[in-house]
């Protein structure tokens, strides 16, 4: 599964990029590869450079310095070509509710400049890929959440595009939706489309993405598959305690002092790391638990989430208002 | 795939969404029209107490007994003035609907000449179709018996017509009516380009479609073109539905079909202009609601100078300059001199062309610079 090929074949190569708005580094000097036929993962919290970084590969942004290789193309350069090899689809769901299924694809395909019978067979493929053949005919507007997501995937992608990119895919969807978005995802890259998403669910990018970048302040502070970030995190497990708050202080002083391990407290749940199958330092925990008479809710082994490499590298995971504002998403805003 | 067809295909996309809320559009664009044209366009038709400024030169008792009963008619409120240069002053200032000098030859008619002059204004508020006649049946059923001249004179329009005095704006049928029915077209179909092109950028930019367009393989300009050639089609349909209210209300077109024809011209030209002015908006202000506020700024005072309401001479002197800058003026010049002149001459032709044309260029010359920065 993890690829460690050379540079080759990479499908996007991102060399030296900046990308300023006035004072503010929204990019500060990115390189990145991305391999074929992969999927790839760009986490970071609120205005870390996520927004502005896609944008840049989309070409709606122009660097400040640095380029971007797309399929051997130069994105700025050869604009138009790079276009028709992507496919976009951003947080928001973008559909035109005045406007039938149909006519939705039928816009976005003559946008991309199929015409006649291709435009018609795309069309159709799309409708069923989007199991919407039924609706064809049916306003947009009149479709359930789930229904203009999947008729947006397929807005995005009645061109074929090589790369599909994907921005926040499944914020907003409710568990079901998310796990069908998940799945077309990977029928998408199986049938050799790569895919690049961003997203706030570190599960989503620990299940689907076989690379994963973490992006902070503009730049890159982790990048290398699911199991790899995680090592950085910890070699081994952690040991997850539940209990009432007000045992929680006399739980850490005991885990910190008598057995020496590092602890980490959130609310009512403490972390301790600890060697990998380390199983026997559960019972050891459990028993000086015991012996200090403090009642728990419960103990368990685990290993290291995306939640523990994401928050070990970037900080915390909320970002006050102040950073929000020089966000890039308001950055851009801003720039209109 | 150039130009042309991606404008075709985003064209195509605006026309659907326009057809979907047909009747949001055609009803915000009717109301407008209707209020105005019916209410304003009807102001002082009221039948009753007509002012009427009659000059006695006469003296006589047939004179005063003819006074007497003008006076006696609910329909009229007559008022005596001494000189016939007053009376007029009077008329001209709008204090009076029409004059009646009684020559002092009354009743006799001298060498062929009436013996009653009347003048009256159509420029005024005011409805002086019930007056004529009632003063010509006055003075025929007073006279019956002593004088034929009078109602022969009255009988042939032609004698009368050439005593009428209209003051010269618009043509001798001219009535207020059609005078703002050529104001509100314009207007109409500034309204129709700022609220259908430019609205739909910004919900457009907010609901993200602006930017799946950039990433589709197209000219951004085809954006823009798309945008305004739609408003453009939304103007004229909004001006025709303006036209036909003004139709019901009574308004004529006194140059025909080819009026018609140039007015659908001019009105194109005002969209046009207002397109580019409304992308310019458009480009500066992420908000609806701002948009919305910032083109009532824009284009109400263009429309209040434009002379829709009353002649643009009739403004203050300092405000004239405006009224002179305001392009909207020409449309409103032009529309007018077509509805209501019967045609248009050949200088109003170059002079409204070139205003129009030269807002356009200011329009589109900005859109275009700022659109470009916008997706930099």
């Amino acid at each position: 599964m993890i690829n460690m090929n050379k540079d080759d074949d990479n499908i996007i190569e991102i060399k030296n990029l900046i990308k300023t708005f006035g004072s503010f580094i929204a990019v500060d000097n990115v390189s990145l590869n991305i391999e074929r036929g992969k999927i790839f993962g760009l986490l970071g919290p609120n205005g870390a450079g996520k927004t502005t970084t896609i944008s840049l590969v989309l070409g709606i942004l122009k660097p400040t310095s640095g380029a971007i290789v797309i399929d051997g193309l130069d994105n700025i350069k050869d604009n138009e070509l790079v276009k028709e090899k992507i496919g976009f689809m951003t947080q928001e769901t973008i559909v035109d509710s005045d406007l039938t299924a149909y006519e939705n694809l039928k816009i976005a395909g003559k946008l991309y400049h199929l015409k006649g019978e291709a435009l018609e067979a795309a069309i159709k493929n799309a409708l069923k890929e989007a199991d919407l053949e039924a609706f064809a005919n049916k306003k947009a507007g009149s479709f359930s959440g789930g229904m203009k997501r999947r008729l947006y995937l397929v807005k995005s992608m009645i061109h074929a595009p090589k790369i599909l990119i994907l921005d926040e895919p499944t914020t907003g969807l409710d568990v079901q939706n998310r796990v069908e978005m998940w799945k077309r995802i990977d029928d998408l890259n199986k049938r050799g489309v790569t895919v690049i998403l961003t997203t706030q669910y570190l599960e989503e990018a620990d299940r689907l993405c076989n690379k994963i970048a973490i992006i902070d302040h503009g730049k890159i502070v982790a990048h290398g598959t699911a199991s790899e970030l995680k090592k950085q995190v910890s070699e081994g497990s952690v040991i997850e305690i539940i209990a009432e708050t007000n045992v929680v202080e006399q739980i850490v002083k005991l885990l910190r002092t008598k057995l020496k391990l590092e602890v980490n407290v959130e609310d009512e749940k403490i972390e301790a790391f600890v060697a990998k199958d380390d199983i026997k330092m559960v019972s050891k925990v459990a028993d000086a638990i015991y012996k200090e008479k403090i009642t728990i809710s419960s103990i368990s082994l685990r290993l290291p989430t995306m939640d523990d490499v994401f928050i070990k590298l970037t900080g915390s995971s909320i970002r006050d208002k102040l950073e929000e504002q020089n966000s890039d998403r308001a950055n851009i805003m801003i720039k209109r | 795939m150039g130009i042309f067809g991606d404008t075709y295909t985003l064209l195509t996309r605006e026309l659907i969404i326009f057809k979907a809320n047909l009747r949001t559009n055609l009803i915000r664009s009717v109301i407008f029209p209707i209020v105005i044209i019916f209410f304003f366009g009807n102001i002082s038709a009221s039948t009753f107490n007509i002012g009427i400024t009659v000059v006695n030169y006469a003296n006589n008792p047939q004179a005063s007994s003819f006074i007497n009963a003008l006076t006696s008619s609910k329909t009229l409120q007559v008022q005596q003035v001494t000189s016939q240069s007053s009376a007029i002053n009077m008329l001209s200032q709008g204090k009076t609907s029409v004059v009646l000098v009684i020559l002092p030859s009354f009743p006799n008619k001298v060498n062929g000449n009436p013996s009653i002059d009347i003048y009256y204004s159509n420029s005024n508020f005011a409805n002086i179709g019930a007056a004529i006649p009632l003063i010509q049946s006055t003075a025929q059923s007073y006279n019956a018996g002593i004088s034929t001249n009078i109602l022969q004179q009255q009988n042939n329009n032609a004698v009368l017509e050439s005593n009428v005095a209209v003051v010269p704006l618009y043509g001798t049928s001219s009535s207020y009516k059609v005078f703002l029915v050529g104001g509100i077209l314009a207007m109409v179909a500034a309204f129709g380009t700022v609220f259908g092109g430019g609205i739909s950028i910004i919900a457009d930019r907010q609901l993200g479609v602006l930017k799946s367009f950039y990433i589709a393989p197209i000219n951004k300009k085809t954006i823009i073109f798309s945008k305004m050639i739609s408003g453009v089609i939304q103007s004229i349909i909004y001006m025709l539905v303006a036209l036909g209210i003004g139709f019901i209300d009574g308004a004529t077109i006194a140059m025909g079909v080819l009026g018609l024809v140039w007015i659908i011209l001019l009105i194109m030209l005002v969209a046009i202009g207002f397109a580019g002015v409304t992308t310019v908006i458009a480009s500066r202000v992420n908000k609806v609601e701002v948009y919305a506020i910032l083109a009532q700024v824009v284009v109400l005072p263009m429309w209040f100078l434009s002379g829709a309401f009353f002649p643009a001479t009739s403004l203050p002197s300092f405000i004239q300059p405006f009224s002179t800058l305001d392009p909207m003026t020409y449309a409103t010049q032009g529309i007018r001199d077509v509805m209501m002149l019967g045609y248009y001459p050949i200088q109003a032709i170059t002079t409204d062309i070139t205003a129009l044309l030269i807002f356009i260029a200011f329009g589109l010359i900005a859109s275009a610079l700022l659109f470009k920065n916008y997706v930099d």
